[in-house]
């Protein structure tokens, strides 16, 4: 049975033409005709195909007949593009046995692709080199043949070379997974074992589990398990993507499809859970799974009170198809009612706020991101800080750790100085290196998370003028010498406002802050003194002085309607501002501690 | 009820650099179909007024009104006279320095002209060439001079400070060149940089070096000090006028009475409605020629050439009491007469923001000079700017609108 099946996914770097190369199979396979399909098709939420990058796994099956005359039935899961997923990437590649490693001809190697091509050798998987974009004037298709040739220890000839984007030679890329991938393997008579690998939410079905059916079979007869939230349930629906659900009398080991589960919440059906039977269930999961945590936090706070109970539904919607995001409330005294929300990463937190913003229209003030310390106390407690606001007294603390990343930079070597610069210059600690290519080399570090979530990558794009990538992953927590920075308005500290920076940065990072608050502070009727104080002292101060002139001249020839609607639009300009004791201040001096590196 | 006219002129020989009024250059030969147009709205809207209007002030605006001949003026006198009750009138005219002469003073004195009103704004000639002005400072002795000699008693002074790279002293020097002529009256503005003019566009092209707003404060409130020390009484926010001698034209809209407004781009508001003319000069000509838009039945106080109406709810006469009320800097809002207007206490529609306004030191109440005024039924006493408020009336006023 399971003779003609090939699971298989494609890995790339962002923009290598993943989805492009997607597209051209499923059109090759008549999975989908041309005219039914928008650009990108497994690019399905409007922000991934502006941000090129896929933000959820998704699967979908193609029926192909091969060179061999034989028909095979071959599933493409398609994995997120971005390292702040590297999780759920992870768990896509557990369900196929093979992947198209996608390189593009004028970029070459790059840090995801390797650290993609690392997951997917570590899970096992065959690899299926590809160039493509071998149709840019700007393409080396010998040169990275040559390169990825020596990382996977082919000979240079074997790697395909195509076009996703005018179609040459896509056919070869099809050929080559029905030959070299092999057929999935597991005994249908076992209990079940099945590995979710993604899930939506539906409205009308309930939450949809993406799964590889990898031992026993799957029905809608039969009662479900999840074993590692321990829920029961009684699907609605199995079936098969094909491109859309389509249901199907079950899924046997090897199969890749969906179940409709019914479940109100994602959180009882995670990416990387086991599904079992509940009248036989297996006596183990799978391995592998982990519970996401959230890396980044940051404040979201309606920036009008009344919008709190929208901003609290809204956020419950996302989290419906999002279990990495998570959120509890929190008060704060300058910005009023909001929550604390968990982020995979910086990118992550970007895509929950233009969602929050497009897709709910809410306008919110977002406090700038932060780390969760841990904080050990005198008494020997440890507490996890992930609002510096909520730091607890200096005398009370033994010491404060905080999360430490190993990180991989792809370069070339041409920028190999600047990148050290930038690395060290953020506490970063070198480790290795290593020449994966010739004229690339690989920077492996280790460096705080907290210097790394706000403008690195920027920094490094531009430092590079585009050329190295990163990768990154969670090493462990470190202590330091970290402390408070405060910032005083008109002598009262303004929680929003705080942040954690190391000892020896305080004082630059203070002075720098209160600068730029000094630009961001409109003036007011009264002077408004900001300061920044670490360790008990200020180390920075300045003065907004008050506001001398206000007023509208002449009106023209009696047209006091005019000056009404002036006045009007002054007054809504005024309900923007955050009133922060007596003092009003504008919402982008909430993320202005982000930007305190440009010089 | 007693009514102000105002009558727009919209023909420039030259458009300043930084105004952005609704008025043209180079269609002065439309001037003779426009006085006729003119008349013809006075008659219509006087024709659907429910009564003869009884009228105190009349204002000739621009534009340049000094470009219309006596007899031209004299045509628009005939039909005012003829259609609304005119006594102890206040006749304004806005008069560019550059385009008068003794003979035409004497002319338009004789029409019944007993104010006029010179655009001077600087007596500095580089600075009058940047705002583009087509008079120099010379100019502008000649004709206080002449005008003084045709009999005007009631003379008022523009003058405009926080102009590019002004210093307090070129400023201050303006302000005593302008006092030596002994005006009566004299209205200091404060250069605002209007999009869509030519200051707008170099202002944008970082072209336009404008003192800051502190620079300009510190003109203001010099400014200030001289006048009261030469004998002026501030009684708006950008007015001063030696005792006796306020502006009633103006003075009228800042307590929110009513005002009827002839011509392009006019705005008039009367029976609860503030609206507005069509701006273009020949629309304007065009809608009160044509047969068919004359004979329409049209309401009181609108006319052909009317295209924006907005009528004012209970709630929008308030706030705009307050809000123009406020401006004048000695009388400001009286309690009683809100009172007396809308039959409830300023205090019970305002309270909250006349608190805050208090408690910020931008409002105050000053009681009465004697007992027989204002005691009403809204309480006592009027409300108006502080001293340090005059130059922050927009922080108070946006606190009186939605």
């Amino acid at each position: 049975m399971t003779e003609k099946i090939r699971n298989f996914c494609i890995i790339a770097h962002i923009d290598h033409g993943k989805s492009t190369l997607a597209d051209r199979l499923l059109h090759l396979t008549g999975t989908v005709s041309d005219r039914d399909t928008t650009e990108q098709i497994l690019d399905s939420m409007d922000l991934e195909r502006e941000k090129g990058v896929t933000i959820k796994a998704s699967a979908v099956r193609m029926n192909y007949t091969a060179g061999d005359g034989s028909a095979y039935e071959l599933n493409l899961i398609d994995t997120p593009g971005h390292v702040d997923f590297g999780y759920e990437v992870s768990r896509a590649l557990n369900a196929c046995e093979g992947a198209v490693l996608v390189v593009d001809a004028s970029q070459g190697i790059e840090a995801q692709t390797l650290a993609n091509l690392y997951q997917a050798l570590e899970a096992d998987l065959v690899i299926i080199p590809v160039i493509n974009k071998i149709d840019l004037i700007t393409a080396r298709p010998d040169e990275v043949a040559e390169d990825i040739g020596s990382l996977l220890g082919v000979p240079p000839a074997e790697v395909i070379r195509v076009s996703a984007k005018d179609g040459t030679n896509v056919a070869a890329v099809l050929e080559a997974i029905v030959r070299k991938v092999p057929p999935p393997k597991g005994d249908a008579n076992l209990p079940l074992r099945a590995l979710i690998f993604d899930s939506h939410y539906d409205s009308y079905k309930g939450v949809i589990a993406y799964i590889r059916v990898v031992e026993g079979k799957v029905t809608a007869d039969e009662a479900i398990r999840m074993i590692a939230t321990g829920v029961d349930v009684k699907p609605i629906e199995v079936g098969t993507f094909a491109p859309m659900m389509k249901p199907a009398a079950g899924l046997a080991a090897g199969e890749v499809g969906y179940i409709a589960t019914g479940l109100k919440s994602v959180h009882e059906a995670r990416v990387g859970d086991t599904v079992t039977s509940a009248a036989r269930p297996a006596p183990h999961p799978l391995p592998g799974y982990r519970h996401p945590k959230p890396m980044v936090f940051a404040g979201i706070y309606p920036s009008e009170a009344e919008d709190y109970q929208n901003l609290r539904e809204a956020l419950d919607k996302l989290q419906l198809n999002d279990a990495s995001l998570t959120f509890e409330p929190e008060t704060s005294q300058a910005l009023g009612f909001g929550f604390r929300a968990g982020f995979l990463g910086l990118f992550h937190m970007e895509i929950i706020q233009e969602r929050l913003e497009r897709e709910y229209d809410l306008s919110m003030v977002f406090t700038a991101p932060t780390v969760a310390y841990e904080v050990l106390m005198h008494d020997g407690t440890v507490t996890v800080v992930n609002s510096p606001a909520d730091l607890p007294d200096e005398g009370l603390i033994a010491e404060i750790r905080e999360p430490w990343m190993t990180i991989e930079i792809i370069t070339p070597t041409d920028y190999y100085g600047p990148i050290m610069e930038l690395v060290t210059r953020r506490r970063g600690i070198y480790k290795q290196q290593e020449y994966p290519a010739p004229h690339r080399v690989q920077l492996d570090y280790e460096i705080p998370l907290s210097e790394i979530i706000v403008d690195f990558f920027d920094e490094l794009k531009s430092r590079t003028r585009g050329y190295a990538s990163l990768d990154y992953q969670f090493l462990e927590y470190r202590m330091d010498e970290l402390q408070k920075l405060e910032i005083l308005v008109n002598g009262e500290p303004v929680d929003a406002l705080a942040t954690i920076v190391h000892e020896k940065e305080a004082y630059h990072k203070g002075q720098r802050f209160i600068t730029k608050l000094k630009e961001l502070i409109p003036r007011q009727l009264f002077d408004v003194a900001i300061q920044a104080s670490a360790g008990g002292r200020i180390i920075s101060r300045a003065n907004v002085k008050a506001t001398r002139k206000d007023v509208l001249a002449k009106c023209y020839g009696g047209d006091i309607s005019r000056k009404k609607k002036l006045l009007e639009k002054q007054k809504k300009g005024k309900k923007r501002l955050k009133m922060v004791g007596n003092v009003e201040i504008p919402q982008e001096a909430f993320m202005a501690v982000l930007s305190l590196e440009e010089d | 009820m007693i009514y102000s006219l105002y009558l727009h002129v919209p023909f420039c020989k030259h458009r300043c650099a930084y105004c952005d009024f609704n008025t043209y250059a180079g269609q002065e030969a439309l001037i003779p179909d426009y006085v006729d147009a003119l008349v013809r709205e006075i008659e219509s809207v006087a024709h659907s007024a429910p009564e003869q209007l009884a009228v105190h002030t009349i204002f000739f605006g621009g534009g340049t009104p000094s470009l219309l001949t006596s007899k031209q003026f004299e045509q628009i006198f005939r039909a005012l006279r003829g259609h609304f009750d005119l006594s102890d009138l206040e006749t304004s005219l806005e008069a560019n320095p550059g385009t008068v002469s003794l003979d035409t003073l004497r002319d338009l004195r004789s029409l019944g002209f007993n104010r006029i009103s010179f655009g001077v704004q600087s007596f500095h000639a580089n600075e009058l060439r940047q705002l583009e002005r087509i008079h120099d400072p010379f100019d502008v002795f000649d004709a206080v001079t002449w005008a003084r000699r045709a009999g005007f008693e009631n003379l008022n002074l523009d003058l405009i400070f926080g102009l590019p790279q002004q210093s307090l002293d070129r400023w201050s020097a303006t302000v005593k060149r302008a006092v030596g002529l002994a005006p009566e009256h004299l209205s200091l503005y404060a250069l605002t940089v209007e999009h869509g003019t030519p200051f707008g566009r170099w202002a944008a092209r970082g072209l336009l070096p404008v003192p800051d707003a502190d620079a300009a404060a510190e003109m203001y409130e010099w400014a200030g000090d001289f006048l009261s020390a030469s004998g002026y009484e501030q009684y708006e926010i950008s007015n001063w006028a030696k005792p006796g001698f306020q502006c009633e034209h103006n003075l009228q809209t800042w307590r929110n009475q009513p005002y009827l407004g002839f011509g392009a781009g006019a705005h008039g508001y009367a029976a609860g409605v503030r609206y507005s003319n069509v701006l273009r000069i020949k629309t304007y000509i065009e809608r009160l020629t044509n047969p068919e838009s004359r004979t329409v039945n049209i309401e009181f106080p609108f006319s052909p050439a009317t295209v924006n109406r907005l009528p004012s709810t209970v709630r929008s006469e308030m706030q705009e009491t307050m809000m123009l009320g406020l401006r004048l800097t000695s009388e400001g809002v009286s309690a009683a007469d809100f009172a007396a207007r809308f039959g409830v206490p300023v205090t019970d529609v305002f309270g909250k923001e006349i608190d805050e306004l208090l408690g910020l030191g931008l409002l105050e109440w000053v009681l009465p000079p004697s007992p027989a005024f204002g005691r009403g039924a809204g309480g006592e006493g009027i409300i108006r700017l502080t001293k340090r408020a005059r130059l922050l009336g927009n922080q108070v006023f946006i606190r009186f609108v939605d």
